[in-house]
């Protein structure tokens, strides 16, 4: 019995302590919220965000913040790459912190479960790692700043084409909405720049053995193979490809899951030749992009990598939404998102009228030679 | 009087508020097998058979919400009546082994079926589930196992979990009882699933794999199966703990897991280590 009583106190404690009103934010600083992947298998993406964000709002805050000297409050939340902690994250941020948009989440799937409400409530929402089709259809407080694959993969397919193919074949996992987003896209892509598909095949993520369908393609003799799926089974197809005396003269292109340096780890001399097209790269010969570097460096003693980016430069819209709006008033910047524009380590930035990226611009095709990624020729 | 933080309070927390009910819903699920002695780990299963039927009812045929919860259970009860002849004649690891492959087998169709979504699953389910239903139910699930387990079938029930040898040569057909507790378990799942689908807006096959069944058996474990209070408490528990510690940052998942072995270790029997008094026959 006393045990009993001691648990249930204990439990009383626990919940009290969620209960109690958190002290409220000073009046001289705006909130802004984010709910990322910080925990889990897919936390390296939402952590790179984090630190990307992070380091532009210091930039920002330190630069005189913003609305004539208020400072940016962000609180970052885990999602846990649950859609149900996703969507009580944002709950939490709209109703007890009162932020005046939200940048994520950081996975499609949980930006389709928490998007409707957010719309609802009108406070604008911003993926910087959203890439599936339909995302910001859900309402007119949905944006993205990541571009679609759309907009990505057909640069890597003209460079292809440029070089001689006429016929590509497909591989992609169907298990993983990630990859079947980046296929959907690159079969649209194909059909549009007039690759003829010959053969399409499917596999799963987890899948280690890729021989079967590898021989079936090479009967065929594409000129070209799309890879989508993330980065771990793109390496192992492309190895096994190199077993099955797949060589130079196949051009594989892989999709967003390929762009990593991972891929050059694992797969090594296997993953030589292979194109990506890339909303950014490390060595983009721009001002804006070494300052970030060289910045990124400073605070967190690594090289950013293409989520951080993207998450650096939608803080900076951001903050120059928030000014042109002229008040802490999600409506009013929701409009305002409309009209920004930017310079950033990306390219040129801002909306167009379905609250995707308008430029493409700044894409690039990279690929891969002796394990890394460069500007391809 | 204002009571407008009290509206404020309850839009925050409506989605937790929503996900402790519903979870509570699949933790009785689960202990109605556990009750019969069957480690049987369908209920995710059972779930998402549950929420796709009804996502499907509400989405492509337009159907209104009051058709599609009670029309939720009808697929999952079926799938039950189907798997449960072969599977009932397994016990203990090899029926939990057959019924998480199920499981796994309906996710993947659920991938590789376009019409519901692929992927990404379904998403624009309107939200139509409200918190009244979710607790009404739970109020009603939770008083009829209390009634049924206090009455003769909960004395079978009991004698089939502690020894079903026994229990056969008692004359209790354990058969009838152990179908009989999977088809409730399916009902109970098939609900739930259909008000969670109708209260975040998207479902995806990942939803129902091996990692969801494993929560909801650990609901049942950390509140203990001797009532059925207790697997609804654990499920309380775990599903608050995650948002409680939600201050704690980067430490969260190290205090959730540490609560959980705690409570494991000293309260083997559950944190509700109670078992249920019956008038003596």
């Amino acid at each position: 019995m006393k045990r009993r009583s001691f648990t249930l106190m204990a439990a009383a404690s626990v919940l009290g302590v969620g209960v109690l009103p958190r002290i409220s934010l000073a009046a001289d600083t705006i909130p802004v919220g984010s709910i990322e992947v910080l925990t889990g298998p897919v936390s390296p993406y939402g952590i790179a965000i984090r630190d990307g964000e992070t380091l532009a709002l210091e930039e920002i805050n330190a630069a005189g913040g913003v609305l004539g000297g208020k400072k940016i409050a962000l609180t970052v939340e885990d999602s846990a790459a649950n859609k149900d902690q996703a969507i009580n994250a944002a709950r939490k941020l709209i109703g007890r912190d009162k932020v005046v948009a939200i940048i994520g989440p950081t996975l499609s799937a949980e930006y389709f479960a928490l998007a409707p409400m957010t719309n609802q409530r009108k406070v604008p929402v911003i993926g910087t790692s959203i890439t599936s089709i339909g995302a910001t259809d859900i309402g007119p407080f949905c944006f993205r700043t990541s571009l679609p694959e759309a907009d990505v993969i057909p640069a890597a397919l003209r460079k292809a084409m440029a070089r001689g193919a006429k016929t590509i074949a497909l591989l992609y996992a169907n298990d993983d909405l990630f990859s079947k987003s980046s296929y959907d896209q690159m079969k649209v892509a194909a059909e549009t720049a007039g690759l003829k598909i010959i053969d399409i095949e499917t596999f799963a993520t987890k899948d280690t053995d890729f021989s079967a369908q590898l021989t079936k393609v090479k009967g065929l003799k594409p000129d070209a193979i799309g890879i989508a799926a993330l980065v771990e089974p793109t390496a192992g197809v492309l190895l096994q490809a190199r077993q099955l005396g797949f060589g130079a003269e196949t051009q594989f292109l892989g999709g967003n899951g390929a762009n990593s340096p991972r891929l050059g780890e694992i797969a090594g001399a296997a993953a030589d030749g292979i194109m990506v097209g890339s909303p950014w790269f490390i060595a983009k010969d721009t001002p804006q992009n070494k300052a970030f570097i060289a910045a990124f460096n400073r605070k967190y003693g690594k090289n950013p990598d293409q989520f951080a980016a993207q998450a650096y430069d939608t803080m900076h819209l951001l903050a120059r939404a928030i000014d042109k709006a002229g008040a802490a008033d999600p409506l009013k910047i929701r409009d305002a998102l409309m009209q920004v524009k930017q310079d950033g380590v990306m390219g040129p930035l801002s909306f167009n009228a379905k609250r995707d990226p308008a430029s493409a611009e700044g894409v690039l095709v990279l690929e891969m030679h002796a394990g890394k990624f460069s500007i391809a020729p | 009087m204002d009571l407008s933080w009290l509206d404020d309070f309850l839009w925050t927390y409506q989605n937790v508020i929503h996900s402790v009910g519903i979870n509570g819903l699949l933790a009785l699920s689960m202990y109605v097998v556990l009750a019969v002695g069957q480690l049987s780990l369908g209920q995710a299963a059972f779930m998402g058979l549950g929420a796709y039927s009804a996502a499907l009812m509400t989405l492509k045929l337009g159907w209104p919400f009051w058709m599609v919860l009670p029309l939720s259970c009808v697929v999952p009860i079926l799938f039950a009546l189907a798997i449960g002849l072969p599977t009932l004649r397994l016990s203990g690891v090899y029926l939990a082994i057959a019924t998480v492959g199920l499981g796994e087998v309906l996710k993947a169709l659920y991938v590789n079926i376009d019409y519901v979504g692929g992927a990404l699953g379904l998403t624009g389910i309107p939200e139509a589930t409200e918190t009244w239903m979710i607790y009404g139910l739970l109020a009603l699930a939770v008083l009829a196992f209390w009634l049924v387990a206090r009455s003769g079938i909960g004395r079978a029930m009991e004698a089939i979990r502690e020894d079903e040898t026994a229990a056969r040569v008692m004359g209790v057909s354990c058969f009838r009882y152990q179908l009989g507790a999977l088809v409730v378990s399916a009902m109970l799942a098939g609900i739930a699933g259909a008000l969670e689908a109708h209260s975040t807006s998207l479902i995806s096959p990942g939803e129902f794999g091996f990692e969801p069944e494993v929560s909801i058996l650990s609901f049942a474990l950390l509140g203990g199966i001797g009532t059925p209070i207790g697997p609804v408490v654990g499920a309380f528990i775990l599903t608050l703990l995650p948002e409680l510690l939600r201050g704690m940052a980067d430490l969260r998942l190290v205090f959730n897991g540490v609560i959980i072995v705690v409570a494991v270790l000293f309260m083997p029997e559950g944190l509700v280590a109670l078992r249920l008094r019956r008038r003596s026959a």
